[in-house]
C-alpha cells in the first residue's frame, strides 16, 4: 500500500507539468499574447510610444522571449528549489521560497490573491459537499427502501430532470424570483457579506434596535442561493447511485441470508447493505468535488461572489497569465489530490481491494 | 456484454438480407428497446421537433413576407432573402426523409447518397444562392402602413432575428405581447424568433462537438488499450492531464486566448474546443474494452492472417467495444450544449443573440432588473433540451447495458 502511494504521489508531479504546460502554451500560442488587455491600454498613445512601453513590459515580464524559455521560468519560480536572483542583481541556486509570481493585470502577487479567493471557493464547496450528501444519501435509501413507493416513483422521475438543470438557469432564476424587490426580497443578490459586515458582531445579537443577524449568520444567508445552485444537479446524482447500489446489495446473498437468519430489516439494511453501498459512494467524492468546484466558477460569476472561480473567469478575460496557471495549477491540484484520496478510502473500506 | 456484441454482430451478418428470420440485429433490438421506454420516446420527439424548427426557422420566423403583391407585381421577399446554408439545411433535411422511407437500401448506401446530395447542393446553394447584402427590415411595415401593399402573406413569427425595429419607438425589453409572443431582447429583437434561430446553433454544437471527441477519444483510447505497455502508461498520463484541469477553465482560456473575430469561424472553434477537451472518458472506455479483447481468439486471429493494424482495430475490435461509448456520447451531447450555453452566458462563447445562454444572459440587467420573459424561454429551451439527451441517453443505457448499472 505505501508503495503505492508513493508511486501515486510521484505521478501526480508529471501530471501537474503537463497541465501547466498545456494551459501555458495554449495562452502562449494566441494571437495578440500574454497580458494582451495590458499592453492594449497603450493603444491611444502615440505609435512610436506605444511601442516602447509595450517593449518595456514585454522586457520587464520576460514576454519578448521564446516560450520554453518563458515556461522554464515559471516553473523555476514555483519550484521550491531553484536559482533565485538576489537584491544585489546575483544569482544563487538553493532551497528557497515558491513563488506564483505577479498579476500583469492587478499588480499584486498571485500568491496574495489566491490566499484571499481560495478560502471563498473552498467554504461554497464544503458546505455544499455535506449537504450533496445528505440528501443523495439521504433520499437514496429511503427511495430503495420503499421502492416503488411515492417517494420512489416521485424521485425516478425528477431526479435525471435535477440533473439536467442548467446551473446557470437555476442561478438566474433564483436571482431573478428570489432576491428582487418586484417579486419576493428573501436573499441578498450577490456578493459574500452585507455592506455593513464589517460593523457587525460574530454571532446573532440582540439590542434596542431588534434582532442583528451578525457575521456568521449574514455569510450563511448570502451563500445559501449559492450553494443550493451549487449542489442540486450533484445529489441528484448521488441519490441515483445511491438507490442502485442499495438495491444491488438487497438482493445479495448475504442479506438474504441476514434476513433468514431472522435479523430484523432495520438491521439488514443499515447494517449490513448499507455499508457494502457506501463502497460505490466513497469513490463518488472524488468524481463530485473537482465537479464542483468547476461548478463554482458558473456559480460565482453568476452570484458575484469573489472565490477563485471568479477569478479565473475574470484572469482569463483579462489574458493574465499568472493567475490563470495559478487558478489551472490549484484546481489540478484538488482533483488530483481528491482523486489519490478516494483510491486510498477505497482500499481502506474494501480489504477486497489490493494496489500491489 | 462483450459476449452479446459479438453474437449478435454474427447474427446480423447472417440474416442481412433475409428479413423473415427471427433473429435481430443488436442495433435494431436496442432501438426496439429504446421507442418502447415512454420517456426515451419524449426525448426523441423533443430532439426531432427542434431538429424540424432549426431547419425551417426561415420559414417560422421572417419578417420578409412568403408572398406579397405590391405595385401589381407578386413577389417572394423571403424566397429571395433565403441563404446558401438554408437552402441546405433543407435539401439535407428532406433527402433524409425522402431515404428514411426505402427500407430496402442498405444504410452505407443510404449514406452515400446522403453526402453526395449534400455535397452537390451546398456546391450549387454556394454559387446561386446570392442574397441581397443590404436587408432592409422596416420596408414591409412601412409599405403596409402607407398602403402600397396589396396582400401578403406572412409566416407565423413576423420577424426575423436580426430585425432590430427602428422604426419602432422603444421596442427594447418588452414582455410578450400579442405582436412578441415570447417578448423582445436587449437589442429590440424577437425573443421567440432568436430562440428559433438558435436552435442550429445549439443542434449542431452538441452533435458536431461530440462527434470529434468521440473519434479522438476511440483513436486514443484504442491505441492505448491495443498495445498497453509504455503507450498506456504515457496515454494514462495524457488522460490524467485532461481529467485532472477544470474543464470549463481550460475551455475558457482556449475560447479566450484563440477568439476569432469572424463569428462562422468562431462557432466552428468552439465546436473543436469542446470537442478537444472532452475525449478523456470515450478514451477511459475504448481503452477498458480494448484491454479486454485484445487477447481474444478473433484478434490473435486477425492478427494472424496479417491484416493491416486499421482494419484490426477498426473492423474487428471496435464492433465488439464500441457500446459504452455509444451510451456516453448521448450523454456527451448533453454536456456540450450546456458548455455552450454556459460559455455564452458568461460572453466567452457564440455573440449573445445567436444562442440560447447568451440571450439568457440579457435576463438580469443592470441596476436589479429582471426580464423573466429573457429567463424563462431560452431557460427552459435549453433545460428541455439537454433532458431529453439525458432521457434517451439512460434509454441507451438501459437497453444496451443492464448490468452496467443494474437498477433492477
Amino acid at each position: 500500500m505505501l508503495t503505492y502511494i508513493t508511486r501515486r504521489i510521484l505521478l501526480i508531479f508529471p501530471t501537474l507539468l503537463g497541465m501547466t504546460a498545456l494551459v501555458f502554451f495554449v495562452m502562449g500560442m494566441a494571437p495578440g499574447g500574454i497580458g494582451g488587455t495590458m499592453l492594449d491600454r497603450f493603444g491611444n498613445l502615440k505609435s512610436e510610444e506605444a511601442a516602447r512601453v509595450r517593449e518595456y513590459y514585454q522586457k520587464r515580464y520576460g514576454l519578448d522571449q521564446p516560450l520554453i524559455v518563458q515556461y522554464g521560468r515559471w516553473l523555476n519560480n514555483i519550484s521550491p528549489v531553484g536559482t533565485e536572483e538576489r537584491e544585489d542583481g546575483t544569482k544563487r541556486f538553493g532551497v528557497k521560497w515558491p513563488s506564483l509570481g505577479e498579476s500583469l493585470e492587478q499588480h499584486r502577487p498571485v500568491s496574495e490573491l489566491m490566499a484571499e479567493r481560495l478560502p471563498i471557493t473552498l467554504l461554497l464547496n464544503f458546505i455544499s459537499l455535506p449537504l450533496v450528501y445528505a440528501i443523495g444519501v439521504g433520499s437514496g435509501v429511503i427511495a430503495a427502501r420503499h421502492r416503488g413507493g411515492w417517494f420512489d416513483r416521485i424521485t425516478s422521475t425528477t431526479q435525471l430532470a435535477m440533473w439536467s438543470l442548467p446551473t446557470i438557469w437555476v442561478g438566474v432564476m433564483m436571482i431573478g424570483f428570489l432576491a428582487n424587490r418586484e417579486y419576493v426580497k428573501w436573499f441578498p443578490t450577490a456578493g459574500m457579506h452585507d455592506m455593513e459586515a464589517g460593523n457587525m458582531l460574530f454571532l446573532p445579537s440582540h439590542d434596542a434596535a431588534g434582532w442583528h443577524l451578525g457575521y456568521v449568520l449574514d455569510g450563511l444567508w448570502h451563500i445559501a442561493l449559492p450553494v443550493v445552485c451549487l449542489s442540486l444537479g450533484s445529489s441528484a446524482y448521488l441519490m441515483k447511485l445511491t438507490r442502485g447500489s442499495m438495491l444491488e446489495n438487497m438482493g445479495a446473498d448475504y442479506s438474504r441470508t441476514a434476513r433468514a437468519k431472522g435479523l430484523p430489516e432495520r438491521v439488514v439494511i443499515y447494517r449490513h447493505v448499507f455499508r457494502n453501498s457506501l463502497l460505490a459512494l466513497i469513490t463518488q467524492a472524488a468524481t463530485i468535488l473537482p465537479a464542483m468546484i468547476g461548478g463554482a466558477v458558473v456559480v460565482e460569476s453568476i452570484f458575484s461572489i469573489p472565490g477563485m472561480g471568479q477569478l479565473g473567469v475574470q484572469a482569463v478575460q483579462a489574458r493574465d497569465r499568472e493567475v490563470v496557471l495559478a487558478v489551472a495549477l490549484v484546481g489540478g491540484l484538488i482533483g488530483l489530490l481528491s482523486q489519490l484520496i478516494r483510491d486510498i478510502l477505497y482500499a481502506m473500506a474494501d480489504p477486497r481491494v489490493s494496489y500491489d | 456484454m462483450t459476449e452479446i456484441g459479438v453474437n449478435s454482430n454474427i447474427a446480423a451478418d447472417t440474416t442481412a438480407g433475409r428479413p423473415d428470420v427471427a433473429v435481430k440485429a443488436l442495433y435494431q433490438q436496442v432501438l426496439a428497446s429504446v421507442f418502447r421506454q415512454g420517456s426515451a420516446r419524449t426525448g426523441i420527439f423533443w430532439i426531432v421537433s427542434l431538429v424540424a424548427l432549426a431547419v425551417f426557422a426561415p420559414f417560422l420566423a421572417n419578417t420578409h413576407p412568403l408572398l406579397m403583391k405590391r405595385g401589381g407585381v407578386v413577389s417572394s421577399p423571403l424566397l429571395r432573402h433565403l441563404t446558401p446554408s438554408d437552402v441546405i439545411l433543407v435539401v439535407a433535411f428532406f433527402t433524409a426523409v425522402v431515404l428514411w422511407f426505402f427500407k430496402r437500401v442498405r444504410l452505407t448506401v443510404k449514406a452515400i447518397i446522403f453526402v453526395v446530395v449534400l455535397v452537390v447542393a451546398s456546391v450549387t446553394a454556394g454559387m446561386t444562392v446570392r442574397p441581397p447584402e443590404v436587408v432592409v427590415y422596416e420596408q414591409y411595415r412601412n409599405w403596409t402602413q402607407a398602403g402600397e401593399i396589396e396582400w401578403a402573406w406572412y409566416v407565423p413569427v413576423r420577424y426575423s432575428p436580426d430585425d432590430h425595429q427602428r422604426d419602432v419607438e422603444d421596442a427594447r425589453l418588452k414582455a410578450p405581447t400579442g405582436m412578441h409572443w415570447f417578448g423582445t431582447t436587449a437589442d429590440a429583437a424577437d425573443l421567440l424568433s432568436n430562440m428559433l434561430y438558435a436552435t442550429r446553433i445549439a443542434l449542431s454544437i452538441g452533435f458536431i462537438s461530440t462527434g470529434i471527441a468521440v473519434v479522438i477519444g476511440v483513436f486514443i483510447g484504442g491505441l492505448m488499450g491495443y498495445y498497453s505497455g509504455i503507450i498506456d502508461l504515457l496515454g494514462m498520463r495524457l488522460v490524467e492531464i485532461f481529467d485532472a484541469i477544470p474543464t470549463l477553465l481550460l475551455i475558457l482560456s482556449f475560447v479566450a486566448f484563440f477568439r476569432p473575430n469572424d463569428p462562422a469561424i468562431l462557432l466552428y472553434s468552439v465546436m473543436a474546443i469542446i470537442g478537444l477537451t472532452s475525449w478523456v472518458q470515450y478514451a477511459y472506455f475504448v481503452r477498458a474494452e480494448f484491454l479486454k479483447l485484445r487477447e481474444q481468439d478473433f484478434v490473435h486471429a486477425a492478427r494472424a492472417a496479417g491484416l493491416p493494424l486499421r482494419s484490426i482495430l477498426f473492423k474487428h475490435m471496435l464492433p465488439n467495444g464500441i457500446t459504452p461509448v455509444l451510451i456516453t456520447a448521448s450523454f456527451g451531447v448533453a454536456g456540450a450544449i450546456l458548455i455552450e450555453s454556459t460559455l455564452s452566458f458568461l460572453g466567452i462563447g457564440l455573440p449573445g443573440e445567436s444562442s440560447w445562454g447568451g440571450l439568457l444572459n440579457q435576463a438580469l440587467g443592470v441596476g436589479g432588473s429582471f426580464y423573466w420573459w429573457i429567463a424563462i424561454y431560452p431557460g427552459l429551451a435549453i433545460f428541455l433540451t439537454v433532458y431529453a439527451y439525458n432521457l434517451v441517453g439512460e434509454a441507451f443505457r438501459d437497453a444496451l447495458d443492464p448490468k452496467l448499472y443494474s437498477f433492477r
